[in-house]
């Protein structure tokens, strides 16, 4: 408490605020991160493992490897081509992400703004959201065979359908999202003869900000994992992306668990950067600038 | 359209162009093409046959696939409710003042880009060995044997991985939600002496209804079209209990050669969810208006 | 409407010059080499096959040969023949898949493939017998194959001083006298994962019903209730052998289990050995085929076509695809695959055999061997998930509702293809 009583004194202009850290609540958060925490442990500890090792009881997946090595790393680095895989998903999800922040945000706040007043907004809005719905299984037949036909069954191809597959939820989002963004600010700007297109470019699109980095994160978490696109899709090509090297762990009548856990750990990491990047970029937003502008 | 559009309109109109192109030629078009394949017998490959409305018929007796649109719905529900009670908690606290708030935040996030593989094993080693070991040590019978080998209680063990690695994402969002109420209205509000839980109903809940209403359509989404959970965890298992509506359409429209009868299965099953997700939009945008 | 054909016109103009393109670049690698590419389905084998790769290449001058050996290759060959563009020749196995492919007429005649007497008569059979309505000519080629019957450690039966059994009841006794002398289990099933319950199934199946059955069924000479009766005692009756609830531990568990000695035997294929030596390097694995029958003269051997090649309808060099075919059979290259691959070739010859496949030896060399029913089995109709159905299924009449249930399904499931046997055996009279 004397925490609070030293700001009270030399700062009283944040008198009102509720500064003190909320101590049994941050334990509560911790306690519920052992269920993330648990599994994770066992993640890597079998990663570091040799298949040898791995026993049928609760100890085999508990304790400790008997010598610490990283070769499992390293070997697992070599099986998935690790450099050029990763350069490609991260090409794969930072295209998809780009492409989806313009479009998606553009035809969110299009329909976001729109959908009140004209009914055919308010349709279309209804008939991409319920795209959401349709089983991957049924288009992707018919998709492996016109990406082909338009000679698109590559990387760009994949990076193209990833923004299809993500616009239902993004332009939910975003039009969601415009519903706390009060009206008063374009119509000032249209009133200065700003065009509607201006606007958005330099006043909604900015504001916008904790959204973009809820999209890009929601985004890169259906891309950075996906198996069956990049199989289906670029079939053909020599091109791989990380989840796809990481097939190689897995055969018809056997895996090498140890081997594939290193690899899913090495992949891990540069969603988990990228998240937490975004995590600071969605605090603190539009909050204090909705409402102070 | 022969009235004069506004020029706003016009822009508006011009802004969503990329995004319905690209909708209609890369969802809309594949599905036509997919529903075409519903009326035939077509393996997926090779020549085919028109079949009329059989596969249509042919679905309606069939007990698989019956047994799958309850199992897909027990879930569903399940998972819902639990996800976004769990993740609105979640964002909640994650968003007070807390220590290390960027590590809980980053390890909350863990669950959902963990692959597969590593979930499924994990999670069979913990429900088939740690579990039960737990379970005999302390003398629980129902803990001693693995509830994935349970005809019974398979689902929950499925649902119990599905609602730890969705909980992130719509943690997320309501999150991303929380930071639209001004920090003003709060300070405010406590100057009116109103207590926490007044606070959250009169003042957080109301600003939020927003995000719930997506959180709710894309939880519903998430939790009707279970998939990873399945491959990764009971491949439909045990005697068949388990199987969802879109692991049945891949399993045996993609690997399997029923194209054809899955694809009808895929129409039916798209055409009950939008049915399910327009009543939901629906209650949930009067509820909106309401407030 | 009107706009979707626009759309969908506009895509098509789109891709017309990009077809055009692409349509040229293949075979302009400008060395005038015939091109020849290759997909076969075992990504496991990959190192194999690049050795095979290299030393065609190296050895012909006039043709280049591409192998691709990807992860997922089922998936990969269904995209690839949606788009149609087909590889010159496929490896796969001799499963329903090839069935089905075959009946979409997506296969050359190899008729005048000149290796053709090399390869073992069994195993061609195998292939005839795959086909739904009997083909005039030759699509595929047997190449190597595997065995599924029981697979033991030879350090525990040496210890305890137990006996191969050939005939069921030497079978059972040896369970039970494994069960009273030591404190392992005689069996290990991984029956988490479905797919493990046809391993057994399959292997009493060879054994106890005719080699025809499915065809049989199809034909309306016969049902799976007559024919598999026993096999469904039998298959229930191992139980009583194993760890309690299989159904809590998966393939991956029940390898890990035999590998460190948690059972004497291992009711699975040849194709999980490099999985149990990946946990216990040390082992010493031997296997005999599944004694089924109270007359040991009555067991066969449970072997079937693991990889064949085909040349797929459109190859435009059929002469180039016959001389990658027949060195992929000379002894040598085969011997390259065998040694990688533990597996049975189905050529003719002196091979080198692996030596986990010493107790089936007599029944290769013999061809006494049988099919694997399940390569009959439509995959959508899932019977792993029946059999494991039944087998936790604990009620009295559960033998009789499990196979009542196979003979209504495989109505169900094979409806078009009884219909088109039907046909067929009307017009050939």
């Amino acid at each position: 408490m004397s925490g609070t009583d030293i700001t009270k004194t030399k700062k009283p202009a944040k008198i009102k605020k509720d500064n003190h850290i909320n101590i049994p609540l941050t334990i509560v958060l911790f306690i519920g991160c052992l269920t993330v925490i648990f599994p994770l442990y066992m993640t890597v500890i079998i990663a570091l493992k040799s298949p040898a090792e791995m026993t049928n009881d609760a100890m085999g997946a508990l304790s400790f490897p008997k010598t610490f090595s990283l070769d499992n790393f390293a070997e697992a680095m070599r099986v998935t081509n690790f450099g050029t895989s990763l350069l490609n998903s991260v090409i794969i999800t930072g295209a998809t992400i780009l492409l989806a922040l313009i479009i998606h945000s553009m035809a969110g706040y299009a329909i976001g703004r729109a959908m009140t007043r004209h009914k055919s907004f308010k349709f279309i809005y209804f008939y991409i959201v319920s795209g959401m719905f349709v089983p991957f299984a049924i288009l992707m037949m018919p998709l492996v065979k016109q990406t082909a036909i338009l000679g698109i069954d590559n990387m760009f191809g994949v990076i193209i359908l990833y923004v299809v597959f993500y616009m239902p939820m993004n332009i939910m989002l975003y039009s969601g999202y415009l519903k706390n963004i009060p009206l008063a600010m374009e119509e000032a700007a249209s009133i200065d003869g700003a065009s509607t297109w201006r606007t958005y470019w330099t006043i909604i699109f900015p504001m916008m900000k904790p959204m973009h980095a809820t999209v890009a994160v929601l985004t890169a978490l259906g891309t950075w994992n996906d198996v069956m696109t990049p199989l289906v899709i670029m079939s053909g090509s020599e091109n791989t992306t990380l989840p796809l090297a990481q097939l190689n762990f897995q055969t018809q009548f056997g895996t090498n668990y140890n081997l594939a856990f290193a690899s899913y750990l090495l992949a891990l990491i540069p969603i988990l950067i990228f998240y937490i990047f975004c995590q600071k970029q969605i605090i603190g937003g539009i909050a204090n600038g909705a409402v102070k502008g | 359209m022969k009235h004069k559009l506004s020029s706003r309109t016009k822009t508006y109109i011009v802004m969503i162009l990329p995004a319905l192109i690209l909708f209609v030629a890369f969802n809309t078009i594949p599905l036509i093409t997919g529903a075409f394949y519903s009326f035939t017998n077509y393996r997926g490959y090779g020549s085919y046959e028109f079949v009329g409305l059989r596969n249509y018929i042919d679905l309606f007796q069939d007990a698989r696939v019956g047994q799958s649109y309850l199992f897909t719905f027990k879930y569903a529900i399940a998972g819902t409710v639990l996800v976004n009670l769990i993740s609105l908690l979640l964002a909640m606290g994650l968003n007070s003042k807390i220590k290390a708030k960027g590590f809980l935040r980053g390890m909350y996030f863990v669950p959902n880009v963990l692959g597969g593989l590593v979930v499924g094993y994990i999670f069979s080693f913990l429900f088939t060995y740690i579990i039960p070991t737990l379970g005999n040590a302390l003398n629980i019978e129902f803990l001693k044997n693995s509830i994935l080998a349970s005809e019974d209680w398979a689902w929950v063990g499925v649902l119990i991985v599905g609602v730890w690695q969705s909980v992130a994402m719509n943690t997320i969002i309501y999150i991303s939600g929380l930071q639209t109420i001004p920090a003003d209205i709060y300070e405010a509000s406590s100057i009116d002496g109103a207590n926490k839980w007044q606070t959250f109903t009169k003042l957080t809940l109301p600003m939020l209804v927003p995000f719930l209403s997506i959180n709710l359509v894309l939880s519903t989404k998430n939790m009707l079209m279970v998939f990873d959970q399945i491959v990764s965890l009971t491949k439909g298992g045990p005697s068949q209990s388990t199987e969802s509506i879109s692991y049945l359409i891949y399993r045996n429209g993609m690997d399997g050669g029923q194209f054809g009868f899955q694809s009808a299965n895929a129409v039916l099953f798209f055409v009950v969810i939008v049915t399910i997700s327009v009543i939901q939009m629906k209650m949930t945008s009067k509820k909106e208006e309401q407030l | 409407m009107k706009k979707r054909v626009f759309l969908s016109a506009a895509l098509a103009a789109l891709s017309l010059p990009v077809m055009l393109l692409s349509g040229c670049s293949k075979n302009a690698d400008g060395s005038g080499k015939i091109e020849i590419r290759m997909l076969q389905y075992k990504p496991e084998a990959v190192a194999a096959f690049e050795k095979m790769e290299q030393r065609f290449n190296e050895t012909h001058d006039d043709i280049h040969l591409t192998i691709e050996s990807p992860n997922e290759a089922m998936t990969v060959l269904k995209t690839r023949l949606i788009k149609e563009d087909y590889p010159d020749i496929v490896g796969i196995g001799g499963d329903i898949n090839y069935s089905n492919f075959l009946d979409a007429g997506l296969f050359e005649d190899l008729s005048d493939f000149e290796l053709l007497p090399e390869i073992k008569s069994s195993y061609m059979q195998i292939e005839k017998d795959l086909e739904f309505i009997p083909q005039d000519g030759i699509y595929a080629l047997p190449y190597a194959a595997n065995c599924a019957g029981i697979l033991y450690n030879k350090d525990i039966f040496d210890k305890y001083d137990l006996e191969i059994p050939h005939t069921w009841s030497e079978f059972t006794e040896l369970c039970e006298k494994i069960q009273e002398d030591t404190n392992i289990y005689p069996l290990y099933f991984g029956y988490k994962d479905t797919w493990t319950t046809l391993a057994p199934w399959n292997a009493l199946a060879v054994g106890l019903s005719p080699s025809d059955t499915c065809a049989q069924v199809n034909a309306g000479n016969t049902t799976f209730s007559v024919e598999y009766s026993e096999v469904a005692e039998k298959i229930k009756a191992l139980l009583e052998y194993a760890e309690p609830n299989p159904y809590a531990y998966s393939y991956n568990d029940a390898c890990t289990a035999f590998a460190r000695g948690e059972s004497a035997m291992y009711p699975i294929g040849s194709y999980a050995v490099p999985q149990i030596i990946q946990t216990n390097p040390d082992i010493n694995i031997d296997s005999f085929p599944f004694p089924a029958n109270e007359n040991e003269s009555d067991n066969v051997l449970n072997s079937g076509v693991d990889l064949q090649f085909s040349i797929m309808k459109g190859c435009k060099n059929k002469e180039a695809a016959y001389e990658v075919l027949k060195f992929l059979y000379e002894d040598e290259t085969i011997q390259i695959y065998l040694d990688d691959q533990n597996a049975v070739p189905c050529k003719n010859g002196d091979f080198t055999l692996p030596s986990m496949l010493d107790g089936m030896k007599d029944y290769i060399e013999n061809d006494r061997m049988s099919d694997f029913h399940d390569h009959h089995y439509p995959s959508e109709m899932s019977v792993d998930a029946i059999i494991q159905t039944y087998l936790m299924d604990n009620s009295e009449n559960a033998r009789e509702t499990f196979l009542t249930r196979f003979d209504n399904e495989w109505k169900r499931y094979n409806r078009d293809l009884i219909e088109k046997v039907r046909k067929y055996e009307e017009e050939k009279q």
